[in-house]
């Protein structure tokens, strides 16, 4: 304990950059052991454990179509729970308004889009808001963005065929969807589209993810100009050390040891050192927005929160 | 925080794009039977299928609203009126004829029989749906005074806003409660709807004759959507199913949500007076407890007022069968004589006129304004009673499901509280939905549901309990519980602690 105690006063400048990573548990056993989470505080760290899953298949091999057949039962188990109100993903449902609001505020923040019906022309959404949802999982936020009625067009991506399968049959759910939402099975690297959204999101991703750097370049090149990434995910602090790593694994144990690789958390600072380095990016609207888990009350945005756990960040692409 | 700043609504509207479906055809299962939750596998054993009678063919609503009472009105107006919600496509079943409300035309020396009073919440509600316009504010009479006290003890409370603040001010209303009859209301919630410009669809003399849910064909999964078949053969299928269905809620028992509660073996017995020229005094709203129940006489415009008197079965039958001025006469006495007498005169079959007339000129009585000036006649027609029984839904949400209303629960009308908590569950409803299409939820999805549920719920729970409790302290004639109750009426009506203040600023607020 006094070994990772020290780990975080240490200077971590490379975060975005490759992490040596710990030997990783498999996925299955990752998401087995989020669904026997109970607390509350571990819970509200864990949400990013699903996306962890769905990444996993990225950063390892890159291949969608390996799947072992334990992984498989899994998710068919998980399956029938992934939109149960009162199931194990319950808090990211009850994040999801906020991940929207932060969406809708980064977009109506620039002019352009704002008063872009009424000039014509160049509007980035007269033709209506294309999104591409990586790391969608079962669908959350891809079905809630495609609902809104200024949105034309939804992809969710993920690497994972059978969290897709997921979010395939809950859209069938609803007719407003059909033709509006499509998921497609793959990592953002052999995403072939050409067409570029206006909204790019990464809900609890990039904590998961080996190389950062590399894939939010990777994400970067399907935003079109003027357009906008949006990210939550954790910083990498005392106490998102202590729920996670400390409470959660260590004492608790309920989940396995290794679950969050603590030193890829990405703080706010460094998220927003990474932006402004990037040719293009960030000029015309940088922001961020933290936010925390209050049992009894739910999400609520908190100043000052980006820099101790869970936290939104939306960076726009320049107009050029 | 920034977010609290974004014009949410002003993102969702600027597109004219909306949630309402385009008319989908549906097939539904067919073997279920009326309001129950459909478990196929026991449904196909037990039940005839339906299949031959229904068209395959539901139309998609997003909402869909199961009763035309006050309450399902005040929802369709509501969900019309708001700007977030005003583009769902709504649709309205009610069992009854509205033509006669819709129609209505009342004549000015006549006012109905079943009256409520409305608290300034449910009248800012109605405004802002644009209901109250249509409201002719010379058949509603306000008040801002009550004289509560007890048969028993003669114990009192008094509220009035004059005496208490030393007059009112243009800032502060002080009006406790508006008394519009529910007929009135109807017609105005009615013209509302009319007004809309996205209109519900309408659907009255028929009724909801089942509910299932609906099925998986190849491109859409709707076996969570509650589809209702109408007595018509007609069949929606509905996102949300709202049941503002009163006290026997079809739709509540198709959720398979249980409402406990109980009956008091107690009728509520109304009527519609002439009175005495009461021009001197202020409108104030009577109440006197006792031990059977609360008798009530609330005020309307001019020389009119309405009775709320809850009693046994068998009393209201009584006085249901008495002739016109003796009834008259038994309902001034209500409010004069000691229960002792009132209990003697209700075995009297005639003649109570004289034995009231001599009776109270030997008992000491108030005067008014602290007792309703008398009354001078009972309008033909307008005695009549309902059953008294207390109950609440365990839960007002399930997937695709919400209970408003009467549906939801349904409270001892003493305190005149049943129609707006109703409302008060509307308008937290359709700010409930309201937030789910701003954040892309589902409408029937329970994530959007769950703060109404919250809102709500304990709310009602209290009152239910409060009014209940109110009711069986005051069923007792005698023992402990009578000087008791009479002290709490004592330390109330001389505004000890400021409890008088306190309960008169929250009945205007609330
Ligand atoms: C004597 C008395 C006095 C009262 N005084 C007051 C008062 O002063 N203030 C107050 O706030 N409240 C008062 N209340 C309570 C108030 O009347 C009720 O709370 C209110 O009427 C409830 O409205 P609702 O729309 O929920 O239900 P309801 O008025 O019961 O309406 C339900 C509607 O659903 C329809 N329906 C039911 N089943 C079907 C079906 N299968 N298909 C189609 N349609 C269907 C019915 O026809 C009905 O129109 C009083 C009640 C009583 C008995």
């Amino acid at each position: 304990m006094l070994r990772r105690s020290l780990r975080i006063g240490a200077p971590l400048l490379h975060s975005l950059e490759p992490v040596q990573r710990a030997p990783r548990l498999s996925p299955s056993n990752i998401d087995r052991a989020i669904q026997k989470f109970s607390s509350q505080n571990a819970r509200c760290i864990s949400t990013s454990a699903y996306r962890r899953k769905a990444e996993a298949g990225n950063s390892t091999t890159g291949s969608r179509g390996a799947v072992d057949p334990d992984e498989l039962s899994h998710f068919n188990a998980l399956a029938s729970t992934w939109w149960d109100a009162q199931g194990p993903s319950r808090l990211l449902h009850l994040m999801n308004p906020m991940r929207i609001n932060f969406a809708k505020h980064c977009l109506q923040m620039h002019p352009t889009s704002a008063t872009a019906d009424a000039g014509g022309g160049e509007s980035p959404f007269s033709k209506g808001l294309r999104v591409l949802d990586v790391g969608c999982g079962g669908g959350i936020f891809s079905e809630s963005i495609a609902r809104l009625p200024e949105t034309s067009h939804v992809v969710g991506l993920d690497p994972s065929e059978q969290i897709l399968a997921v979010a395939r049959a809950h859209a069938k759910k609803d007719p407003t969807l059909t033709g509006k939402l499509q998921y497609i099975n793959s990592t953002i690297d052999d995403y072939p589209s050409d067409h570029q959204v206006d909204l790019l999101t990464l809900f609890e991703v990039v904590e998961h993810v080996p190389y950062p750097a590399a894939f939010l370049q990777s994400c970067m090149r399907h935003v079109r100009p003027g357009g906008w990434i949006v990210l939550s995910t954790i910083a990498r602090t005392w106490s998102s050390w202590f729920t996670t790593k400390l409470v959660a694994e260590d004492l608790l144990r309920i989940v396995p040891r290794g679950t969050h690789d603590w030193h890829k958390y990405i703080n706010e600072n460094e998220m927003r050192a990474f932006f402004e380095k990037q040719p293009g990016w960030g000029a015309q609207g940088m922001l961020s927005m933290g936010c925390l888990y209050v049992p009894g009350f739910g999400w609520k945005a908190v100043k000052g929160s980006e820099h101790i756990g869970n936290y939104f960040f939306g960076v726009r692409r320049d107009m050029q | 925080m920034w977010h609290e700043n974004i014009d949410h609504a002003n993102v969702i509207n600027r597109t004219k794009t909306t949630m309402r479906q385009t008319l989908l055809r549906l097939p539904t299962r067919n073997s279920v039977w009326a309001f129950r939750a459909s478990r196929p596998a026991q449904i196909a054993s037990t039940r005839r299928s339906f299949a031959s009678e229904a068209s395959p063919s539901p139309e998609v609503y997003d909402v869909v609203v199961v009763g035309g009472g006050p309450v399902g009105l005040t929802l369709a107006a509501s969900l019309g009126a708001a700007r977030t919600t005003s583009h769902l496509k709504v649709a309205l079943i009610e069992g009854m004829d509205l033509a006669p409300i819709r129609n209505w035309s009342p004549k000015p020396d006549y006012f109905a029989n079943r009256i409520v009073s409305l608290i300034p919440s449910t009248v800012r509600l109605l405004k802002e749906i644009g209901a109250w316009k249509h409201i002719q504010q010379n058949r509603v009479q306000s008040y801002d005074g009550m004289q509560v006290w007890d048969g028993m003890t003669g114990a009192r409370v008094e509220f009035d806003w004059n005496k208490l603040w030393g007059g009112k001010d243009e800032q502060t209303d002080t009006t406790i409660a508006h008394m519009v009859e529910n007929i009135h209301l109807s017609h105005g919630l009615l013209k509302a709807i009319g007004d809309l410009a996205v209109q519900p669809t309408m659907i009255d003399k028929t009724k909801v004759e089942r509910i299932q849910y609906g099925e998986m064909t190849g491109q859409l999964d709707m076996r969570d959507w509650p589809v209702v078949t109408l007595s018509t053969g007609q069949q929606l299928a509905a996102r949300l199913l709202i049941g503002a269905d009163g006290g026997n809620s079809p739709v509540r028992t198709f959720a398979g949500i249980e409402s406990r509660g109980w009956d008091y073996d107690r009728h509520s017995m109304v009527a519609t007076f002439k009175i005495e020229d009461d021009s001197a005094f202020p409108k104030f709203a009577y109440q006197r407890f006792l031990p059977s129940g609360p008798v009530a006489i609330l005020p309307l415009p001019g020389n009119f007022a309405n009775l709320a008197w809850s009693t046994t079965p068998e009393k209201v039958t009584h006085l249901k069968s008495l002739a016109p001025e003796d009834f008259v006469a038994m309902v001034n006495a209500a409010f004069r004589l000691s229960y002792t007498d009132i209990d003697y005169l209700h075995n009297l079959k005639s003649g109570v006129v004289e034995e009231t007339k001599w009776r109270e000129s030997v008992t000491q009585h108030p005067d008014p304004p602290q007792i309703p000036v008398r009354i001078t006649e009972v309008l033909d027609g307008t005695r009549a009673s309902f059953p008294l029984k207390m109950r609440h839904a365990d839960k007002y949400i399930a997937e695709r499901i919400a209970l408003v209303g009467d549906a939801a629960h349904t409270i001892h009308p003493m305190a005149g509280q049943g129609l707006n908590s109703g409302i008060g569950d509307v308008y937290s409803l359709v700010k409930s939905l309201a937030e789910g299409i701003r954040h892309g939820q589902d409408v029937g999805s329970s994530f959007t549901l769950e703060p109404f549920q919250s809102e709500r719920y304990l709310p009602n729970n209290a009152l239910l309990g409060f009014v209940d409790k109110l009711h069986t302290l005051y069923g007792f004639e005698s023992g402990p519980l009578v000087p008791l109750r009479s002290l709490g009426v004592e330390i109330i009506n001389r505004d000890w602690f400021g409890l008088k203040r306190f309960l008169m600023s929250q009945a205007a607020k609330s």
